[in-house]
This record gives C-alpha cells, structure tokens and sequence, in this order.
C-alpha cells in the first residue's frame, strides 16, 4: 500500500492563532542564528499565512546593511526555500528591512526608534513590536537597558523582549540579569526562550498528563518507582567548541532542557491552562527538586567525557582532540545525576538525569517505572516480571509507549512484557513544526506558556548550585570520566542506578 | 481587551460638517494623542430584522445592530407563531420580507454603531464608520460622531485613539453619501468592509462602499444562493480579500475530516472516493456547496454536471458527478432536511458521509455529523457491509463579532486561497 505524501485536507487549516499586525526587530541580524532559525520560521509562518499582511521584520546588527542588501542574504541563506515558493518569498521579502545598530550607542537607539515609528506607517503594524536579542549572552542586559532608556519597551501591552538561552551562568549571574531585565520591562514582557519547549512531544507532556484521566491518579509516588530523563546526542562538538568548552553538558543541556522536561513531568495539574497557572507550577516543583545528596554531590553525579572511538573504518575523535578544544580540557560532555523532588506527590521517587554527547544513538525520552506487582502469580519469560513503563518519546519517532506484562502463547500461565506505542507520524503523518516556528509564534501572539519565567530560570540554577560549585572549587572529586564514542556513558553512570538496583534503559 | 474611554458623548452634526468637525477634534482636543495606526473598519448595518422585530412590537429598542440573542429569540418565536417553516433560520432574509408585511409602527432609540463589540474594540480601529439604513424610505441622512481613546492601562505608554461616525438614513438617502464616506476613509490605513447584511440588497451600494483594495467581509449564508456565490466568485476574481463568515463557520467541519484522514494508513481512502453526501439544515446549499467545492479541490476532483433533484424536505436536493484524477466517478448529493430547530444562519450543515472504496478492500464510509443533528439518514443504505467511521462534529456559535474580530486580529491582503480555488467550484456546482 502506497500512501500520498500528506493530508490534501490538512493543508491550510493551522490558521486558528493569528498573529496581531506588528515588527519584528531582531537584533544580531547578521548572525547565524538568524538566517538559519528565525527567518526560515517566520518565512514558514507566512506561507501557513499566520502572519498578516501588516507584518515587518527590522533586521539590526553593526553591519552597515541596506534594506536590499539584508533581503538578498536572506534569499541567499533560503536559496531552496525560495526556489520552492518564489512568489512568497517575493511577497515576504517586502516585509523583510534593516537598521545599522549598535545597542551600546545611544544615537543608535534613538535612530531605531524613529525607524519604528516610520515602519508603523508604512506597515501599518499598530506599534505593536517584539524585540528579538540574538546577540552574545553578555549583551542581554546592556540591550535591554538600551531599549528601555529610548522607551521602546515602555508600552507593556505592545512590546515584548526574547531573550535566547543560556540565560546566566549560575544562579548570582542568572539573578542579576533577571534584575537588569526586569528594571527595564515588566515580567510579562519578558520572553526567555527554551527551544526544547517548542518541540511538539515536549508539550504532549502537559497534554497527555492533563487532558487524560487515566494517567493522573497513577501519577506519583504510589504507583512510579523511578523516573529516567534522556537527552542523548550522537554527534560531537562540532563547531561549538568555543562556546561549549565554557558550559559544558551541564550547563548546556541539563540546566535548561532537562530541567524543563523534569518541570512538565513532575509539576501539579495546574487549575486551568493559563500561562501563569503553568509556570507557577513549574517554578513550584522546581523549587521542591533537590540533589540527592546536596552536600556530597558527587555521589549523586557523575561527569564524563568522549573519548576516541568508532571503528577503524569510521574513526571518531575524542573531545580533546576536536578543533578549538583544549588538549587538556575538563569540561565535561556527559552528566548523569540523581534527583529528588520533596513534596507530596514525588517524595522517595529517584529522578535520573543524563545527556551526552558521542552517544551511540540520538535520541531524548521520558520513561516512568512503575512499582512492581505486590504479589507474583505467574512465571515471567524473563525471570521476573518486568515493571510497567510508559515511555514519552521526545525525538525521533515521537510517541508514547506503554510496557506491560501479557500472557505468552502456549501452555502454562507464562508472563512476558509487550510495548503498546502512540506514534505521532502513524497517528499524524504530518511532520511537526521546527520548534522556532511555534516559539516565535507564542513571543509575537503574547503567550508567554512555552516560555521560562524569572523563578523558573533561577529555581534551575539554585538546583544544580551544589554541583557548579563543587566542580569550580573541588574539581577532583568529581572528575571528568572518559567514556569511548559512541558509547552509553562512563561506566560511573550505571553504577549511579547499580546502587538502587535499577539499570538504565538501553533505548 | 484595551477598554473604550468616550471623550465626548456622540454628538449629531450636520453632515456637512462632519470632515471639518473631525479635523479640529484631531488638532485640538486630541492633539496630544497619537490616532492609532490601525485600519478603518465601515459597517454595512441595516439590521433589518432588528428593525422589523422593534417596529411590529415584538423587541424592545434601542435598536443596537450587535448580534443580540434576544433578537434571534424574538426570531424563532415569531417564525413559529406565524406559520412560516420551522426550518427556516432566525437570520434568513425571508423572515425579513414577511416581518415586512405585518402591522406595526412601534418606535425605539437607534443606537447603531454607538456600541462597540469589545473583541472589535481591543483592536483599536482607527476609525469605525457605520452605515445604519433605516426602515422610514424618507429620512434625511444623520451623522453622528465621537472620539475614543483607550482607558490609560499601568504600563501602557501614550493613547492611540479612534473615532466612531455612524451615517443613518434611508437607503437613498445613504446613497446620497457615497463621497462623504469615500472622505473619511484613510487611504493610507487598511480598510475593511464589513457587509452585515443580506446579500440581495442593492449591489451598487456594496460595490461604491468595497472597492478593491479595501478588504471585504461577507456571510454567504444570507442571501438569495446563486447571489451569493456569484458575489463570492466576483469579488475574489478582482484580487480584493474576501472573506467570508460562512466559510470560516466551516472551519470545524474541515478540521474534523482532515482528522479523519490525518493517519496516513487512511490516506489512500481519499484517493478512492466514490461518493459524497452533505445534508444542510432548510433549503440554502451555500456552506454544504462550498464544503463539496473544498473537498472536490483539494482532491482533484473535476466537476461533470449537475442539476436539481428531488428531495424529501424543504426544497431540492442537488446531485452533481465529479470526475476524479483516475477517471472513475465521484457521486454528489446535497439535500435540504427539515429540522426542528435551526442553527442561526441558513443552511447549517447536519452531516456528511463519504464513501471510498479500493480494490481488494473493505469500503470505508465516514459519517460526519453535528451535535444537534442525528445521523440516522446518512447512515442507511448498506453501510453494514463497511468500515464504519463516525465523528460528532462539535459546532461552537461563535458571535459574528468575534469571528469579526478574528479577522480585525491579523488579516490579509488577499483572499484565502482555499476559500479563493472553493468558491468558482461551489459556483458551478449550483445548477441554474
């Protein structure tokens, strides 16, 4: 059986939330972020026509750039998305201008502001402006104290900020951006963006937790043993070896991604779906998560880092020997940890973290263990009966499955598990929209639910406090171990779950 | 939603007077206030039913030109008391035309275009013009007019303001305005056309009041069918954005048939099609035509004839036959079903089935139906012998204003193009 390539009847119908008639103004407009990201999103969110006909994007960076100069390296950067739909990009592109700014000069500012203003007529976009810092983290605050100084963000209902991740470096750093930030717009302004909470199966959590009823009353310590979160990446470095050698998997991955899959998981069913409702319970549970062993942390923790592996075909190069990486560096490329959450719902439940680079597959799941039968009636083909698992599958094959024990064909009264699985490309066959388009969408529409507050962003760092200052003062007690690419880990982390008896799921 | 200050109360001047009023108002007790940057929204709003319903004494003025439930209440009651058919909908014209005909001559308050929906307001029109034709044939024209801001918000920094000008009088007499109102739109400011009304009403009025580009908003439902569809089909050939209320009031019959088919072990079904059934509530086959148009594009489908059948209820059934991209046939059957009581707006959709059937398969038929409609009909007929799939489709009513204002929110220059492929189609499909 053949099937056609997409839904006929599915094309046009994402039209519901319509974004207000505004600008766009992005700074770090000649980055790499932005023809990569954010212009192929919005290009894509124009042509699902999402975005109204009073639409402008004001591209912003040192380079002296016209207007005709930023549209063309746009078209450049899309060259095959425009070759595809050249009349939308011709249409698009009309939208598309560029202002030389430098936040740090005053006259700059001023300069933008008039340049806004003159956009509103011209587009008539209603002075409503969301301000996009893709800049180098330490612009953050000075950007936003510019913005605010030329009163660009004194209209609280009109103008909105997005500030791309890592937001801080720690908790203090995290604390005092959120205080720069907030002297210079209200909370509601303030967009922080995740882009793992763009990503459709990320928010599937919230939706198959609270629009389900028969997963809630299971939901906690009464019936899950154990909680494993996986962010796994097969490839290296890459390119990033200047910023990545100064964050490292902990502060790269677990601080914001891990964490925020943690928050939707384990948070309380908030009274109604309401961005702040959301993010109350999240900074909630959040604030209730803690190290497993605060003061010794390196018994809750272990750090490693790819070696040389692959095969002899395919040799893979260990992290110290990647271009732009220190030949004797420490930063680690691989966390596993154990948490805790101390409340109600979660006291007792272990919570295991791990992420990594040069893992032997891509892959970022949830698996819920459940708390075994009390009593077992019956043989099991493996030995003992294997617990209940509901797996939430992030990325690939997104999904959900659910591991139980059936009776094994043929005589006697033999248990074995099955896996009962969701897929979203069986169930949906669309694919899903890059997680930029839905982020960007939500910044522009006003809805900041996607989005991590202030108390969210400092509760992540206030968790992993211990283990940042254990690795900046005592780095020798938890050292970086190596691990061969393209492996599960250091053997370190089994051991983390070997001590609760529990194993890893090899996924 | 940015709540409305009133700075004056609505003041009448002569019509005259009106641009020249509206200038010293902006220079001198707005002039520390920027106008909003918006788009101008022109309100075609006869409210003739209201009207009708006020003049014969069954509703109490004012008269106010929203989409009230009182007047649809007072709709229903009537439609019933006057032996008019119980499947004819609150909003069809032709209640209209039968109030028309009653005894009456009660008065009220007109307060046409002094009330703003709060959805339209929170998008802080530039300028909101309403057209209020009355039911006397000889009143002067009248100009009202007045000037809001909204209510300064904590953080919210200058006020962008807005002025509200309603033009009444008889239909001749707002014939008579066509310059003054081409004088208080701003060209340099989008503009929507928001035609609240019946269709059947005088085209030179909608055509001297929505020119291209201004962005025309229409409801399909209301209006003689081939009228509508033909004022549909021309408006989109200009380029001008249409948009039409109906069809975006079939916005979740579509989502629930793209559902259908969202797992892609069903795709193929839709290649298979062999036949299509829509009933619709009394006799008006506008929405269940442009659902058909909808579905016949999307698939490729080629329109071969079409014409009037018999049907059991209010009026005819239509039978079409498309062509599909294989060569086999598709056959179409629209039919009118009486029902008890009706949705708002003329001929809502009560069901849809589709049946597709492949070699070497069980035929699937899905069956489609609304909440307040029972699929007993559309599931006779030797379905026992299918893969039966079955949806309720849930029908929010949604006010006018809002799905107004959803269009106010961010709209387009340019019609939607399903809408834009649908409609010739639809068109065609009614037989004349």
């Amino acid at each position: 059986m053949t099937s056609i390539l997409t839904n006929p009847l599915r094309v046009g119908l994402r039209q519901e939330r319509v974004i207000a008639p505004q600008c766009l103004v992005i700074f770090g407009a000649s980055g790499d972020l932005t023809h990569r990201k954010l212009v192929p999103a919005l290009f894509e969110l124009f042509r699902q026509r999402r975005l109204p006909s009073e639409f402008s994007i004001l591209g912003c960076a040192r380079r002296p750039w016209s207007d005709e100069e930023f549209r063309q390296k746009m078209a450049e950067a899309l060259a095959s998305e425009v070759a595809d739909h050249p009349a939308a990009w011709e249409q698009f592109s009309q939208g598309l201008f560029y202002e030389p700014v430098d936040l740090q000069q005053t006259e700059h500012v001023v300069r933008l502001g008039h340049r806004l203003e003159a956009l509103d007529r011209l587009r008539a976009t209603r002075g409503n402006r969301t301000f996009y810092l893709s800049v180098s983290p330490e612009f953050y605050g000075s950007g936003c104290r510019a913005l605010a100084a030329a009163g660009l963000l004194a209209d609280a209902e009109r103008s909105r900020v997005v500030i791309e991740k890592p937001f801080g470096r720690d908790y203090g750093s995290a604390q005092s951006l959120n205080r720069v930030v907030q002297a210079c717009a209200k909370e509601s302004q303030v967009f922080r963006i995740d882009h793992y909470l763009g990503k459709e199966t990320v928010q599937n959590i919230l939706v198959l937790r609270f629009a389900n009823t028969i997963f809630e009353p299971i939901w906690n310590r009464n019936y899950i043993a154990n909680v494993q979160i996986t962010a796994a990446e097969t490839v290296g470095v890459e390119e990033r070896a200047g910023y990545y050698e100064s964050a490292g998997a902990l502060r790269d991955m677990v601080q914001n991604h891990l964490t925020q899959i943690l928050a939707l998981t384990a948070m309380e069913p908030p009274g109604r779906f309401d961005p702040e409702a959301i993010r109350n319970e999240k900074a909630k549970v959040l604030q209730a998560a803690r190290l497993a062993n605060e003061e010794e942390a390196w018994k809750c923790c272990v750090r490693g880092q790819y070696g040389p592996g692959g095969t002899a075909a395919q040799p893979l190069p260990g992290y110290r020997q990647e271009p732009g990486v220190n030949p004797n560096s420490t930063t680690e490329t691989y966390v596993a940890m154990k948490l805790f959450i101390n409340n109600w719902r979660w006291q007792g439940v272990p919570f295991y973290l791990r992420t990594g680079k040069r893992l032997p597959k891509r892959i970022s799941e949830v698996v819920l263990t459940f708390r075994e039968a009390p009593v077992h009636l019956f043989d099991a083909a493996g030995g003992s009966p294997t617990p209940n698992q509901l797996i939430l599958r992030i990325q690939p094959d997104e999904g959900a499955e659910i591991r139980f024990e059936v009776k094994a064909p043929g005589s006697g009264m033999r248990s074995r598990p099955v896996d009962m699985a969701f897929s979203y490309d069986d169930s949906f066959g669309e694919p899903s929209d890059e997680g930029y388009v839905r982020l960007l969408a939500d910044a522009m529409l006003g809805d900041p639910t996607l989005f991590t507050r202030s108390d969210e962003v400092e509760a992540a760092w206030r968790l992993y406090t211990p283990l940042l200052e254990l690795i900046e003062e005592s780095p020798w007690q938890l050292p970086v171990q190596t691990y061969e690419a393209r492996t599960w880990g250091p053997a370190a982390a089994d051991n983390l779950l070997a001590e609760d008896d529990l194993l890893w799921r090899r996924p | 939603m940015a709540a409305q200050l009133t700075l004056q109360a609505p003041l009448e001047i002569p019509p005259a007077e009106v641009s020249p009023y509206l200038e010293r108002l902006w220079s001198s007790d707005l002039e520390n206030s920027t106008g909003a940057a918006t788009f101008t929204l022109l309100v075609w709003e006869p409210s003739w039913l209201e009207q009708q319903l006020v003049r014969i004494g069954r509703l109490d003025g004012p008269i106010r030109g929203l989409d009230r439930d009182d007047v649809v209440e007072a709709a229903r009651e009537i439609t019933a008391s006057c032996g008019l058919p119980p499947s004819l909908a609150p909003m069809d014209p032709r209640l209209v035309w039968n109030l028309g005909q009653m005894h009456g001559n009660h008065v009220a308050a007109d307060q046409r275009g002094q009330f703003v929906e709060g959805a339209i307001s929170s998008h802080m029109p530039r300028r909101l013009i309403t057209l209020a034709p009355t039911l006397a044939a000889d009143l002067p024209l009248e100009t009202i007019v007045a000037a809001y801001c909204p209510l300064p918000e904590e953080g919210s920094a200058g006020a962008a303001c807005g002025d509200a000008i309603v033009l009444r009088g008889s239909l001749g007499a707002l014939g008579q305005a066509e310059d003054l109102v081409r004088s208080l739109v701003h060209e340099e400011l989008p503009c929507w056309v928001w035609w609240n009304s019946s269709l059947d009403e005088p085209k030179e009025i909608l055509e001297a009041i929505a020119p291209p580009p201004r962005r025309l908003v229409i409801d399909s439902s209301l209006g003689q069918p081939a009228r509508c569809l033909d004022v549909l089909v021309e408006r989109i050939a200009t380029g001008q954005s249409v948009n039409d209320l109906n069809w975006l009031r079939l916005r979740t019959w579509r989502e629930s048939l793209a559902m259908v088919f969202d797992p892609p072990s069903r795709r193929d079904a839709l290649q298979n099609v062999v036949q299509l059934d829509i009933d619709v509530e009394g006799d008006h086959p506008v929405k269940g035509l442009l659902l058909a148009a909808w579905l016949a594009d999307r698939l490729g489908w080629h329109l071969l004839n079409t014409d009037w059948v018999a049907a059991d209820g209010p009026g005819q059934g239509i039978a079409a036959e498309f062509q599909r991209t294989d060569g086999i046939a598709v056959r179409f059957r629209l039919m009118p079903v009486p029902i008890g009581t009706p949705k708002t707006h003329p001929g809502a959709i009560v069901g849809l089935r589709l049946i597709s059937r492949e070699e070497s398969r069980t035929p699937l038929c899905v069956i489609l139906c609304s909440e307040s409609g029972g699929c007993m009909r559309l599931e006779s007929g030797g379905m026992a012998a299918m893969e039966l799939l079955e949806e309720v489709v849930p029908l929010p009513e949604e006010r006018e204003e809002q799905e107004l204002a959803r269009l106010l929110g961010g709209g387009h220059d340019s019609t939607n193009p399903l809408l834009e492929s649908a409609a010739p189609l639809a068109a065609s499909l009614l037989p004349r």
